[in-house]
């Protein structure tokens, strides 16, 4: 399913306006250890996460991740969205914590599959 | 805890529960090093030596250690998780030293946060208590301590609201004057 129709049904906030958002997402990780996920997320992986930080682009830009989910309503630093926008990494925002947030994209065909 | 600033704030609770007067928190960066300081002291009422294995331990929950709460170790957590450790130096009646260490540019190293705020808070909240914040980046400092903003501010009470935001500002600005690193550069692709 295309990233942007993901967002769409899972009514997610758009935190990155102009990034585009038609990458094919399959699969996604939820870890809030940026170690963890730099270890183990792979390419395409939607990513969700509670940290805010300007390195949670860089991950995404070293994982080739297809997007980052901010949960419990977090909302990203202001140097990480201008970083976001400059490496065209989407970021979202969803005011559901991870473990409802991700049981909505397993629902919809999402899963964890490494 | 995602961000250094309330696991500081955690701890000088714990300072103002043991009946501290004086408050100070030194942070420092040596980054030729790559490591970091955080070092909470105060003149409590001290922790007696016994007792500080149990601190650290969070599955002890006898009652006076409950007092203290998760602070420590989570605190020392957090330090372990980034190459690094905790040390608890006290004694009883004259006050506790928490000094923890971590790798600087460790990928995992939480978020300074809004130390700011932090000290704002405790600072207005606590009128009656001394507090100094120090940070060093390699031998540049900024320090801010609140008998000497107490002279300055005169016939303004500490716990006006304006200062607040005032020490907020202060340090925010002192901060970026020393090139104070805010959460860990790694990842240098980003630069």
């Amino acid at each position: 399913m295309k990233l942007k129709e993901i967002a769409g049904r899972l009514e997610w906030e758009l935190k990155t306006p102009g990034v585009p958002l038609e990458a094919e997402v399959k699969t996604g990780y939820a870890s809030d250890l940026l170690s963890d996920v730099l270890a183990h997320a792979i390419e395409g992986d939607l990513w969700v996460t509670r940290q805010t930080h300007l390195n949670i682009v860089a991950i995404a830009v070293m994982r080739d991740l297809s997007g980052i989910l901010l949960v419990s309503g977090a909302e990203p630093d202001a140097d990480t969205v201008e970083k976001a926008l400059e490496k065209s990494v989407p970021i979202f925002r969803t005011a559901l914590p991870t473990f409802e947030a991700v049981g909505r994209l397993y629902q919809i065909g999402i899963s964890g599959e490494r | 805890m995602l961000e250094l600033s309330l696991h500081i704030m955690d701890l000088a609770q714990n300072s103002l529960a043991a009946g501290a007067t004086r408050v100070e928190v030194r942070i420092e960066e040596f980054l030729a090093e790559d490591r970091l300081i955080i070092e909470i002291r105060d003149n409590g009422r001290g922790i007696p030596e016994e007792m500080i294995p149990r601190v650290t331990d969070p599955f002890v929950t006898s009652r006076k250690a409950r007092a203290v709460g998760l602070g420590l170790p989570l605190f020392k957590n957090a330090a372990e998780r980034c190459g690094g450790g905790m040390r608890v130096h006290s004694e009883a009646g004259h006050g506790t030293e928490v000094l923890a260490w971590f790798r600087l540019d460790h990928l995992d190293r939480a978020p300074l946060g809004n130390i700011g705020e932090t000290m704002g808070i405790l600072i207005t909240a606590n009128p009656g208590v001394d507090f100094v914040y120090e940070h060093r980046v390699d031998g540049k400092a900024y320090r801010l301590e609140t008998p000497a903003m107490k002279e300055i501010l005169g016939p303004i009470p500490i716990d006006d609201p304006a200062v607040l935001e005032f020490v907020r500002r202060d340090i925010e600005e002192g901060l970026r004057k020393i090139g104070a690193g805010t959460f860990p550069k790694t990842l240098k692709l980003l630069k």
